[in-house]
Protein backbone atom coordinates (compact mmCIF):
# COMPACT_ATOMS: atom_id res chain seq x y z
CA UNK A 1 0.00 0.00 0.00
CA UNK A 2 1.74 3.50 -0.94
CA UNK A 3 -1.29 6.28 -0.18
CA UNK A 4 -3.96 6.38 1.60
CA UNK A 5 -7.15 4.22 0.62
CA UNK A 6 -10.80 5.02 1.45
CA UNK A 7 -13.31 2.70 1.82
CA UNK A 8 -17.66 4.24 2.00
CA UNK A 9 -19.87 1.16 3.78
CA UNK A 10 -23.96 1.69 2.50
CA UNK A 11 -25.84 0.04 4.20
CA UNK A 12 -29.31 -0.62 6.28
CA UNK A 13 -29.69 -0.11 10.11
CA UNK A 14 -29.29 -3.31 11.42
CA UNK A 15 -27.05 -4.89 9.16
CA UNK A 16 -23.95 -4.39 11.15
CA UNK A 17 -21.83 -1.73 9.11
CA UNK A 18 -20.19 -0.12 12.36
CA UNK A 19 -18.91 -3.68 13.01
CA UNK A 20 -17.78 -4.40 9.73
CA UNK A 21 -16.16 -0.83 9.61
CA UNK A 22 -14.62 -1.98 12.58
CA UNK A 23 -13.19 -5.30 11.63
CA UNK A 24 -11.45 -3.71 8.37
CA UNK A 25 -9.88 -1.31 10.53
CA UNK A 26 -8.45 -3.63 12.64
CA UNK A 27 -7.63 -5.93 9.87
CA UNK A 28 -5.71 -2.86 8.24
CA UNK A 29 -3.23 -2.70 11.61
CA UNK A 30 -3.05 -6.25 11.58
CA UNK A 31 -1.44 -6.23 7.84
CA UNK A 32 1.05 -3.39 9.05
CA UNK A 33 -0.98 -0.29 7.97
CA UNK A 34 -2.81 2.09 9.95
CA UNK A 35 -6.75 1.76 9.79
CA UNK A 36 -9.67 3.95 10.68
CA UNK A 37 -12.90 3.28 10.98
CA UNK A 38 -15.64 6.61 11.18
CA UNK A 39 -19.30 5.22 11.19
CA UNK A 40 -21.88 8.09 10.57
CA UNK A 41 -23.99 8.03 13.34
CA UNK A 42 -27.69 10.04 12.69
CA UNK A 43 -30.71 9.61 14.73
CA UNK A 44 -31.56 6.64 12.19
CA UNK A 45 -33.45 3.50 13.31
CA UNK A 46 -33.54 -0.27 12.04
CA UNK A 47 -33.95 -0.67 8.10
CA UNK A 48 -33.12 3.53 7.49
CA UNK A 49 -30.12 4.22 5.16
CA UNK A 50 -26.42 3.64 7.11
CA UNK A 51 -22.62 4.68 5.89
CA UNK A 52 -19.48 4.15 7.92
CA UNK A 53 -15.86 5.33 6.32
CA UNK A 54 -12.95 3.77 6.73
CA UNK A 55 -9.36 4.23 5.78
CA UNK A 56 -5.76 2.48 5.54
CA UNK A 57 -3.07 4.35 5.17
CA UNK A 58 1.03 3.10 5.59
CA UNK A 59 1.56 6.43 7.49
CA UNK A 60 -0.17 8.31 9.97
CA UNK A 61 -3.86 9.08 9.06
CA UNK A 62 -5.25 12.67 9.51
CA UNK A 63 -8.23 12.79 7.84
CA UNK A 64 -11.99 12.81 10.19
CA UNK A 65 -14.57 13.64 7.27
CA UNK A 66 -16.68 11.19 5.93
CA UNK A 67 -15.63 10.05 2.97
CA UNK A 68 -17.05 11.73 0.05
CA UNK A 69 -14.88 9.83 -2.84
CA UNK A 70 -13.72 7.12 -1.81
CA UNK A 71 -12.05 3.87 -3.73
CA UNK A 72 -13.79 1.80 -2.68
CA UNK A 73 -17.82 1.37 -2.16
CA UNK A 74 -19.08 -1.66 -0.53
CA UNK A 75 -23.06 -1.88 -0.73
CA UNK A 76 -24.40 -4.38 2.34
CA UNK A 77 -28.07 -4.57 -0.05
CA UNK A 78 -28.43 -4.77 -3.23
CA UNK A 79 -31.73 -2.30 -3.64
CA UNK A 80 -28.73 0.37 -2.20
CA UNK A 81 -26.23 0.12 -5.34
CA UNK A 82 -27.80 3.10 -6.97
CA UNK A 83 -27.87 5.29 -4.17
CA UNK A 84 -24.83 4.09 -2.75
CA UNK A 85 -22.78 5.32 -6.43
CA UNK A 86 -24.71 8.32 -6.58
CA UNK A 87 -22.94 9.42 -3.24
CA UNK A 88 -19.57 9.72 -4.82
CA UNK A 89 -16.75 7.08 -5.90
CA UNK A 90 -13.78 7.86 -7.75
CA UNK A 91 -13.55 7.48 -11.64
CA UNK A 92 -11.35 4.39 -11.09
CA UNK A 93 -13.34 3.19 -7.88
CA UNK A 94 -14.28 0.15 -7.15
CA UNK A 95 -17.48 -1.43 -5.52
CA UNK A 96 -18.34 -4.89 -4.16
CA UNK A 97 -22.03 -5.42 -3.87
CA UNK A 98 -23.88 -8.50 -1.95
CA UNK A 99 -26.66 -9.82 -4.48
CA UNK A 100 -27.56 -13.66 -4.44
CA UNK A 101 -26.72 -13.02 -8.87
CA UNK A 102 -24.06 -11.61 -10.47
CA UNK A 103 -25.01 -7.94 -10.86
CA UNK A 104 -22.58 -4.69 -12.36
CA UNK A 105 -22.24 -1.26 -12.36
CA UNK A 106 -21.32 -0.36 -15.81
CA UNK A 107 -18.97 2.90 -14.74
CA UNK A 108 -16.98 1.01 -12.00
CA UNK A 109 -15.21 -2.10 -11.48
CA UNK A 110 -17.55 -4.30 -9.35
CA UNK A 111 -17.42 -7.89 -7.60
CA UNK A 112 -20.26 -9.57 -5.79
CA UNK A 113 -20.59 -12.01 -2.91
CA UNK A 114 -23.89 -13.49 -1.28
CA UNK A 115 -23.60 -12.82 1.51
CA UNK A 116 -26.78 -13.76 2.52
CA UNK A 117 -26.75 -17.19 1.42
CA UNK A 118 -22.98 -17.58 3.31
CA UNK A 119 -24.13 -15.97 6.72
CA UNK A 120 -27.52 -18.48 6.64
CA UNK A 121 -25.62 -21.52 5.92
CA UNK A 122 -22.92 -20.83 8.74
CA UNK A 123 -25.65 -20.52 10.83
CA UNK A 124 -25.07 -17.02 11.66
CA UNK A 125 -28.72 -15.77 11.92
CA UNK A 126 -30.65 -13.27 14.46
CA UNK A 127 -33.81 -12.26 14.98
CA UNK A 128 -33.45 -9.53 12.43
CA UNK A 129 -32.07 -11.89 9.67
CA UNK A 130 -28.36 -12.93 8.64
CA UNK A 131 -25.02 -11.86 10.07
CA UNK A 132 -23.66 -10.58 6.17
CA UNK A 133 -21.61 -8.22 7.80
CA UNK A 134 -19.07 -11.53 8.66
CA UNK A 135 -19.21 -12.66 4.88
CA UNK A 136 -18.84 -9.10 4.13
CA UNK A 137 -15.67 -8.35 5.91
CA UNK A 138 -13.93 -11.46 4.17
CA UNK A 139 -15.19 -10.10 0.71
CA UNK A 140 -13.57 -6.67 0.76
CA UNK A 141 -10.70 -8.20 2.41
CA UNK A 142 -10.43 -10.52 -1.27
CA UNK A 143 -10.53 -7.64 -2.47
CA UNK A 144 -7.92 -5.19 -0.89
CA UNK A 145 -5.48 -8.55 -1.44
CA UNK A 146 -5.43 -8.38 2.63
CA UNK A 147 -4.03 -11.96 3.16
CA UNK A 148 -6.43 -14.67 4.46
CA UNK A 149 -4.60 -15.45 7.64
CA UNK A 150 -4.49 -11.58 8.41
CA UNK A 151 -8.77 -11.93 7.73
CA UNK A 152 -8.58 -14.60 9.98
CA UNK A 153 -6.24 -13.03 12.61
CA UNK A 154 -8.35 -9.95 13.03
CA UNK A 155 -11.71 -12.17 13.46
CA UNK A 156 -9.76 -14.02 16.23
CA UNK A 157 -9.14 -10.95 17.95
CA UNK A 158 -12.67 -10.00 17.84
CA UNK A 159 -14.16 -13.06 18.81
CA UNK A 160 -12.07 -15.55 20.99
CA UNK A 161 -13.38 -19.00 21.17
CA UNK A 162 -16.41 -20.55 18.95
CA UNK A 163 -17.97 -17.56 17.85
CA UNK A 164 -15.13 -16.70 16.24
CA UNK A 165 -14.53 -20.30 14.75
CA UNK A 166 -18.33 -19.98 13.42
CA UNK A 167 -17.32 -16.29 11.87
CA UNK A 168 -13.78 -17.66 10.02
CA UNK A 169 -15.59 -20.36 8.24
CA UNK A 170 -18.57 -17.59 6.35
CA UNK A 171 -15.79 -15.21 5.83
CA UNK A 172 -13.34 -18.07 4.58
CA UNK A 173 -16.31 -19.09 1.98
CA UNK A 174 -17.18 -15.42 0.98
CA UNK A 175 -13.22 -15.07 0.69
CA UNK A 176 -12.89 -17.69 -1.92
CA UNK A 177 -15.99 -16.97 -3.71
CA UNK A 178 -16.56 -13.09 -3.96
CA UNK A 179 -16.17 -12.75 -7.93
CA UNK A 180 -15.00 -9.98 -10.14
CA UNK A 181 -17.93 -9.42 -12.52
CA UNK A 182 -16.45 -6.63 -15.12
CA UNK A 183 -13.63 -4.69 -16.38
CA UNK B 1 11.11 -2.26 30.81
CA UNK B 2 7.88 -2.48 29.89
CA UNK B 3 7.19 -1.73 26.45
CA UNK B 4 3.96 0.57 25.00
CA UNK B 5 0.87 -1.02 23.87
CA UNK B 6 -0.93 -0.06 20.79
CA UNK B 7 -4.69 -1.10 20.53
CA UNK B 8 -7.49 -0.03 17.97
CA UNK B 9 -10.07 2.30 20.08
CA UNK B 10 -12.25 5.00 19.82
CA UNK B 11 -12.18 8.84 21.08
CA UNK B 12 -14.07 8.86 24.12
CA UNK B 13 -12.75 5.30 25.14
CA UNK B 14 -9.13 6.87 25.04
CA UNK B 15 -10.67 9.66 27.37
CA UNK B 16 -11.43 6.71 29.60
CA UNK B 17 -8.35 4.90 29.54
CA UNK B 18 -6.47 8.17 30.13
CA UNK B 19 -8.18 8.79 33.26
CA UNK B 20 -7.59 5.56 34.33
CA UNK B 21 -4.55 5.54 33.61
CA UNK B 22 -4.17 9.36 35.55
CA UNK B 23 -5.81 6.70 39.00
CA UNK B 24 -9.01 9.02 39.18
CA UNK B 25 -10.47 8.90 42.36
CA UNK B 26 -13.57 10.29 41.34
CA UNK B 27 -15.65 10.29 39.07
CA UNK B 28 -19.54 11.89 38.84
CA UNK B 29 -21.42 11.00 35.54
CA UNK B 30 -24.39 12.04 33.82
CA UNK B 31 -24.97 10.98 30.12
CA UNK B 32 -25.18 12.89 26.89
CA UNK B 33 -24.84 12.61 23.76
CA UNK B 34 -22.20 12.05 22.35
CA UNK B 35 -20.32 12.30 25.69
CA UNK B 36 -22.20 9.24 27.34
CA UNK B 37 -19.79 6.56 25.59
CA UNK B 38 -17.52 7.87 28.14
CA UNK B 39 -19.32 7.60 30.91
CA UNK B 40 -20.34 4.12 30.15
CA UNK B 41 -16.79 2.84 30.04
CA UNK B 42 -15.75 4.64 33.38
CA UNK B 43 -18.69 3.37 35.16
CA UNK B 44 -17.79 -0.18 33.83
CA UNK B 45 -14.19 -0.31 34.73
CA UNK B 46 -15.22 1.22 38.01
CA UNK B 47 -17.98 -1.63 38.20
CA UNK B 48 -15.61 -4.64 37.02
CA UNK B 49 -12.91 -3.42 39.82
CA UNK B 50 -10.56 -2.33 36.30
CA UNK B 51 -10.08 1.02 38.13
CA UNK B 52 -10.31 1.53 41.64
CA UNK B 53 -12.60 4.85 42.01
CA UNK B 54 -15.66 5.84 43.24
CA UNK B 55 -18.33 6.79 40.20
CA UNK B 56 -21.18 8.54 41.36
CA UNK B 57 -24.43 8.65 39.21
CA UNK B 58 -26.17 11.69 39.11
CA UNK B 59 -29.55 13.27 38.03
CA UNK B 60 -27.97 16.34 36.07
CA UNK B 61 -24.83 18.32 34.82
CA UNK B 62 -25.32 20.71 37.44
CA UNK B 63 -25.17 17.61 39.96
CA UNK B 64 -22.10 16.18 38.01
CA UNK B 65 -19.61 19.57 38.84
CA UNK B 66 -21.37 19.61 42.13
CA UNK B 67 -20.66 16.84 43.22
CA UNK B 68 -16.92 17.29 41.22
CA UNK B 69 -16.56 20.84 43.10
CA UNK B 70 -17.26 18.98 46.44
CA UNK B 71 -14.96 15.35 45.78
CA UNK B 72 -12.18 17.43 44.98
CA UNK B 73 -12.19 20.50 47.67
CA UNK B 74 -11.71 16.89 49.95
CA UNK B 75 -8.66 16.51 47.76
CA UNK B 76 -9.68 13.90 45.44
CA UNK B 77 -8.67 13.57 42.03
CA UNK B 78 -11.57 13.99 39.88
CA UNK B 79 -12.94 13.67 36.20
CA UNK B 80 -16.11 14.61 34.57
CA UNK B 81 -17.41 14.66 31.23
CA UNK B 82 -20.26 16.53 29.09
CA UNK B 83 -21.27 17.59 25.54
CA UNK B 84 -23.09 21.27 24.66
CA UNK B 85 -26.36 21.23 26.88
CA UNK B 86 -24.76 19.60 29.89
CA UNK B 87 -21.94 22.01 29.41
CA UNK B 88 -24.32 24.75 29.31
CA UNK B 89 -26.33 23.48 32.37
CA UNK B 90 -23.24 23.19 34.22
CA UNK B 91 -22.23 26.75 33.74
CA UNK B 92 -22.88 28.13 37.14
CA UNK B 93 -20.57 25.53 39.18
CA UNK B 94 -17.95 25.82 36.41
CA UNK B 95 -16.92 29.27 38.11
CA UNK B 96 -17.05 27.46 41.05
CA UNK B 97 -14.40 24.71 40.51
CA UNK B 98 -12.36 28.13 39.24
CA UNK B 99 -13.17 30.34 41.48
CA UNK B 100 -12.66 27.53 44.42
CA UNK B 101 -9.57 26.60 42.89
CA UNK B 102 -10.01 23.15 42.30
CA UNK B 103 -8.09 20.86 39.48
CA UNK B 104 -11.59 19.28 38.53
CA UNK B 105 -10.27 17.80 34.27
CA UNK B 106 -12.85 17.95 32.38
CA UNK B 107 -13.58 16.34 29.09
CA UNK B 108 -16.17 18.25 26.97
CA UNK B 109 -17.14 16.17 23.85
CA UNK B 110 -18.56 19.17 21.53
CA UNK B 111 -21.37 19.09 19.61
CA UNK B 112 -24.01 21.74 18.58
CA UNK B 113 -26.16 23.84 21.10
CA UNK B 114 -29.99 23.29 21.31
CA UNK B 115 -32.33 24.92 19.36
CA UNK B 116 -32.82 23.76 17.08
CA UNK B 117 -31.32 20.20 18.23
CA UNK B 118 -28.42 18.68 16.76
CA UNK B 119 -26.04 15.89 17.55
CA UNK B 120 -23.02 16.56 16.14
CA UNK B 121 -20.19 18.45 16.49
CA UNK B 122 -19.52 22.54 16.36
CA UNK B 123 -17.62 24.58 18.96
CA UNK B 124 -20.25 26.91 20.42
CA UNK B 125 -20.35 25.24 23.80
CA UNK B 126 -16.86 25.14 24.85
CA UNK B 127 -16.04 28.69 23.36
CA UNK B 128 -19.28 29.57 25.05
CA UNK B 129 -17.68 29.18 28.65
CA UNK B 130 -14.78 31.14 27.46
CA UNK B 131 -15.16 33.36 30.31
CA UNK B 132 -15.52 30.64 33.40
CA UNK B 133 -12.20 30.64 34.62
CA UNK B 134 -10.96 27.39 32.96
CA UNK B 135 -7.90 26.35 31.08
CA UNK B 136 -9.11 24.64 27.57
CA UNK B 137 -7.42 22.59 25.34
CA UNK B 138 -8.87 21.42 22.23
CA UNK B 139 -7.52 18.64 20.78
CA UNK B 140 -7.89 16.91 17.36
CA UNK B 141 -6.84 13.45 17.52
CA UNK B 142 -7.61 10.25 19.64
CA UNK B 143 -4.13 9.75 20.70
CA UNK B 144 -4.25 13.37 21.63
CA UNK B 145 -7.49 12.90 23.63
CA UNK B 146 -5.18 10.38 25.53
CA UNK B 147 -2.08 12.08 25.90
CA UNK B 148 -3.82 15.78 27.06
CA UNK B 149 -6.21 14.03 29.43
CA UNK B 150 -2.98 13.19 31.61
CA UNK B 151 -0.92 16.01 30.86
CA UNK B 152 -4.08 18.71 32.24
CA UNK B 153 -4.26 16.40 35.39
CA UNK B 154 -0.27 17.87 35.93
CA UNK B 155 -1.23 21.37 34.96
CA UNK B 156 -4.39 21.61 37.05
CA UNK B 157 -2.94 20.47 40.16
CA UNK B 158 -0.08 22.88 39.60
CA UNK B 159 -1.67 26.07 39.75
CA UNK B 160 -5.29 24.69 40.80
CA UNK B 161 -7.36 25.94 38.00
CA UNK B 162 -9.69 23.62 36.35
CA UNK B 163 -8.93 22.13 33.08
CA UNK B 164 -11.30 21.69 29.97
CA UNK B 165 -10.35 18.92 27.61
CA UNK B 166 -12.68 19.32 24.09
CA UNK B 167 -12.82 17.38 21.06
CA UNK B 168 -15.28 16.66 18.36
CA UNK B 169 -18.42 14.31 19.12
CA UNK B 170 -18.70 11.31 16.77
CA UNK B 171 -15.55 12.57 14.18
CA UNK B 172 -13.42 12.16 17.22
CA UNK B 173 -15.41 9.96 20.01
CA UNK B 174 -16.95 7.67 17.71
CA UNK B 175 -13.70 7.44 15.48
CA UNK B 176 -11.90 3.76 15.90
CA UNK B 177 -8.11 4.95 15.13
CA UNK B 178 -5.00 3.18 16.72
CA UNK B 179 -4.01 3.89 20.32
CA UNK B 180 -0.63 4.40 21.85
CA UNK B 181 -0.49 3.21 25.50
CA UNK B 182 2.29 4.07 27.20
CA UNK B 183 3.48 1.65 30.23
CA UNK B 184 1.37 2.69 33.72
CA UNK B 185 5.16 3.04 35.22
CA UNK B 186 6.08 5.93 32.74
CA UNK B 187 2.34 7.45 33.30
CA UNK B 188 2.73 7.20 36.77
CA UNK B 189 6.60 8.80 36.99
CA UNK B 190 4.56 11.55 34.77
CA UNK B 191 1.70 12.19 36.88
CA UNK B 192 2.68 11.47 40.79
CA UNK B 193 -0.50 11.07 43.46
CA UNK B 194 -2.38 14.20 43.75
CA UNK B 195 -1.18 15.93 47.08
CA UNK B 196 -3.57 19.06 47.54
CA UNK B 197 -1.87 21.75 49.67
CA UNK B 198 -5.11 21.94 51.39
CA UNK B 199 -8.58 20.18 51.70
CA UNK B 200 -12.14 19.83 53.77
CA UNK B 201 -11.41 17.80 56.42
CA UNK B 202 -13.84 16.87 59.21
CA UNK B 203 -11.31 16.19 61.84
CA UNK B 204 -10.10 19.81 61.47
CA UNK B 205 -13.33 21.87 60.58
CA UNK B 206 -13.44 24.47 57.88
CA UNK B 207 -14.90 26.29 55.49
CA UNK B 208 -14.11 28.00 51.82
CA UNK B 209 -15.74 29.99 49.11
CA UNK B 210 -17.47 32.11 52.13
CA UNK B 211 -18.93 35.85 51.63
CA UNK B 212 -16.20 37.98 50.82
CA UNK B 213 -16.00 41.89 51.12
CA UNK B 214 -14.59 43.33 48.40
CA UNK B 215 -11.40 44.31 49.36
CA UNK B 216 -10.76 40.79 49.78
CA UNK B 217 -12.89 39.51 46.59
CA UNK B 218 -11.07 41.54 44.17
CA UNK B 219 -7.68 40.02 45.30
CA UNK B 220 -9.11 36.41 44.65
CA UNK B 221 -10.40 37.12 41.15
CA UNK B 222 -6.80 39.13 40.36
CA UNK B 223 -5.31 36.16 41.38
CA UNK B 224 -7.51 33.79 39.32
CA UNK B 225 -6.70 36.09 35.93
CA UNK B 226 -3.00 35.85 36.91
CA UNK B 227 -2.81 32.17 37.40
CA UNK B 228 -4.52 31.37 34.47
CA UNK B 229 -1.97 33.50 32.37
CA UNK B 230 0.80 31.65 34.17
CA UNK B 231 -0.50 28.35 33.29
CA UNK B 232 1.38 28.60 29.98
CA UNK B 233 4.80 27.65 30.99
CA UNK B 234 3.69 24.42 33.00
CA UNK B 235 1.35 23.49 29.95
CA UNK B 236 4.83 23.70 27.74
CA UNK B 237 6.31 21.80 30.62
CA UNK B 238 3.26 19.38 30.85
CA UNK B 239 3.62 19.02 26.92
CA UNK B 240 7.60 18.51 27.17
CA UNK B 241 8.21 16.43 29.83
CA UNK B 242 5.61 14.01 28.59
CA UNK B 243 7.57 13.59 25.25
CA UNK B 244 10.76 12.85 27.19
CA UNK B 245 8.76 9.93 29.09
CA UNK B 246 6.37 8.36 26.23
CA UNK B 247 7.40 10.05 23.41
CA UNK B 248 4.43 11.44 21.81
CA UNK B 249 4.12 15.04 20.91
CA UNK B 250 0.82 17.04 19.85
CA UNK B 251 2.06 20.30 19.92
CA UNK B 252 2.47 22.39 23.04
CA UNK B 253 0.69 25.60 23.45
CA UNK B 254 0.59 25.64 19.42
CA UNK B 255 0.67 22.86 16.82
CA UNK B 256 1.94 23.89 13.39
CA UNK B 257 2.50 22.07 9.77
CA UNK B 258 4.64 23.39 6.83
CA UNK B 259 4.31 26.98 8.52
CA UNK B 260 8.06 28.20 7.91
CA UNK B 261 7.67 29.42 4.29
CA UNK B 262 3.87 29.88 4.20
CA UNK B 263 2.26 32.81 3.13
CA UNK B 264 -1.46 31.40 3.88
CA UNK B 265 -2.00 29.93 6.91
CA UNK B 266 -5.53 28.28 7.90
CA UNK B 267 -6.29 28.83 11.34
CA UNK B 268 -8.55 25.85 13.21
CA UNK B 269 -9.13 23.94 16.38
CA UNK B 270 -10.27 20.21 16.94
CA UNK B 271 -10.66 17.75 14.57
CA UNK B 272 -10.89 19.80 11.43
CA UNK B 273 -7.19 21.13 12.10
CA UNK B 274 -6.37 17.57 11.59
CA UNK B 275 -8.30 17.62 8.25
CA UNK B 276 -6.50 20.69 7.39
CA UNK B 277 -3.20 18.69 6.51
CA UNK B 278 -4.72 17.29 3.78
CA UNK B 279 -5.98 20.36 2.79
CA UNK B 280 -2.74 22.30 3.19
CA UNK B 281 -1.25 19.53 0.83
CA UNK B 282 -3.52 20.05 -1.47
CA UNK B 283 -3.23 23.80 -1.86
CA UNK B 284 0.70 23.48 -2.03
CA UNK B 285 0.28 21.63 -4.95
CA UNK B 286 -1.73 24.20 -7.11
CA UNK B 287 1.31 26.44 -5.98
CA UNK B 288 -0.11 28.41 -2.86
CA UNK B 289 2.02 28.71 0.06
CA UNK B 290 0.49 26.94 3.05
CA UNK B 291 0.69 26.32 6.54
CA UNK B 292 -1.34 25.57 9.19
CA UNK B 293 -1.28 26.98 12.65
CA UNK B 294 -3.65 25.31 15.38
CA UNK B 295 -3.87 26.51 19.22
CA UNK B 296 -4.10 23.46 20.89
CA UNK B 297 -4.27 25.61 23.96
CA UNK B 298 -7.30 27.99 23.24
CA UNK B 299 -7.88 29.46 26.57
CA UNK B 300 -5.48 31.31 27.85
CA UNK B 301 -4.37 32.09 24.21
CA UNK B 302 -1.54 31.72 23.28
CA UNK B 303 -0.54 34.71 22.15
CA UNK B 304 3.54 35.19 22.43
CA UNK B 305 3.34 31.76 20.91
CA UNK B 306 0.86 32.62 17.77
CA UNK B 307 3.21 36.04 17.38
CA UNK B 308 6.52 34.62 17.11
CA UNK B 309 5.11 31.49 14.93
CA UNK B 310 3.57 33.52 12.02
CA UNK B 311 5.54 34.23 8.53
CA UNK B 312 5.71 37.76 7.93
CA UNK B 313 3.03 39.15 5.77
CA UNK B 314 1.13 36.27 6.05
CA UNK B 315 -2.70 36.09 5.20
CA UNK B 316 -3.86 34.31 7.94
CA UNK B 317 -7.53 32.39 7.23
CA UNK B 318 -9.55 31.65 10.46
CA UNK B 319 -11.92 28.52 10.03
CA UNK B 320 -14.16 28.98 12.84
CA UNK B 321 -16.98 26.07 13.79
CA UNK B 322 -18.81 28.73 16.39
CA UNK B 323 -20.62 32.01 15.90
CA UNK B 324 -19.50 35.01 17.85
CA UNK B 325 -22.82 36.54 17.54
CA UNK B 326 -22.79 40.26 17.58
CA UNK B 327 -19.57 40.12 15.08
CA UNK B 328 -19.84 39.20 11.83
CA UNK B 329 -17.45 35.71 12.30
CA UNK B 330 -16.17 33.51 15.03
CA UNK B 331 -14.66 33.80 17.93
CA UNK B 332 -11.11 32.18 17.08
CA UNK B 333 -10.80 35.47 14.43
CA UNK B 334 -11.82 37.79 17.22
CA UNK B 335 -9.12 36.29 19.75
CA UNK B 336 -6.38 36.20 17.15
CA UNK B 337 -7.25 40.09 15.94
CA UNK B 338 -6.94 41.07 19.56
CA UNK B 339 -3.71 39.43 20.20
CA UNK B 340 -2.39 40.64 16.59
CA UNK B 341 -3.30 44.54 17.36
CA UNK B 342 -0.20 46.71 17.50
CA UNK B 343 2.25 43.88 17.77
CA UNK B 344 2.04 42.30 13.88
CA UNK B 345 0.34 44.95 12.10
CA UNK B 346 2.32 42.87 8.88
CA UNK B 347 -0.52 39.90 8.82
CA UNK B 348 -4.04 40.25 7.42
CA UNK B 349 -7.07 38.23 9.18
CA UNK B 350 -10.02 36.49 6.90
CA UNK B 351 -12.33 34.80 8.57
CA UNK B 352 -15.08 32.14 7.35
CA UNK B 353 -17.49 30.55 10.10
CA UNK B 354 -18.45 26.86 8.83
CA UNK B 355 -19.18 23.42 9.68
CA UNK B 356 -22.14 24.10 11.83
CA UNK B 357 -23.93 21.38 13.32
CA UNK B 358 -21.73 18.78 11.78
CA UNK B 359 -21.22 19.49 8.49
CA UNK B 360 -18.86 17.31 7.32
CA UNK B 361 -15.42 19.58 6.38
CA UNK B 362 -13.22 17.64 4.13
CA UNK B 363 -10.03 18.83 2.71
CA UNK B 364 -11.21 19.47 -0.96
CA UNK B 365 -14.25 21.69 0.50
CA UNK B 366 -11.34 23.44 3.04
CA UNK B 367 -8.69 23.62 0.31
CA UNK B 368 -11.97 25.26 -1.72
CA UNK B 369 -13.15 27.81 0.69
CA UNK B 370 -9.09 28.87 1.23
CA UNK B 371 -8.52 29.88 -1.92
CA UNK B 372 -12.01 31.73 -2.60
CA UNK B 373 -11.03 33.88 1.14
CA UNK B 374 -7.51 34.64 -0.89
CA UNK B 375 -10.49 37.27 -3.10
CA UNK B 376 -12.55 38.09 0.29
Amino acid sequence: MNNMLELRINGFGGQGSVTLAHLLAQAALENGNQGQALPFFGVERRGAPVRAAVRMSPTAIHAHSQCERPDYVVVMSEKLTEAAISEGITDIGTVIINAPHAVAVKSHATWQVDADTIAREAGLISADGPFINIPLFGAVCRVLDIPQNIMEQTILNKWPGNNGERNLGAAGKAYNTVTRINK
Amino acid sequence: MKTAQVIMDTGARAAALAVKSARVDVVPGYPITPQTSIMEAMAAMVENGEMHARFIPVEGEHSAMAAAVAASAAGARVFTATSANGLLYMHEVLHMASGGRLPVVMCNVNRGIFAPWTLWADHQDSFAQRDTGWIQYHCSSNQEVYNTILQAFRVAEQINIPVMVNFDGFAISHCLMPLTLPPQEDIDRFLPPHEPEWRLDPAQPSSFSNVTNASEYAPFRQMLSDDIMASIPLVKQAAQEYKDITGMWDGDTIDTYRLEDAEVVALAVNSMAAELRLSIDILRQQGIKAGLLRPRLVLPFPAEDIINALPQNAQVMVLDRNYNFGHPGGILASELKSVLFGRRNDITVKNRVMGIGGIDLTRTYMATEIRAMLDD
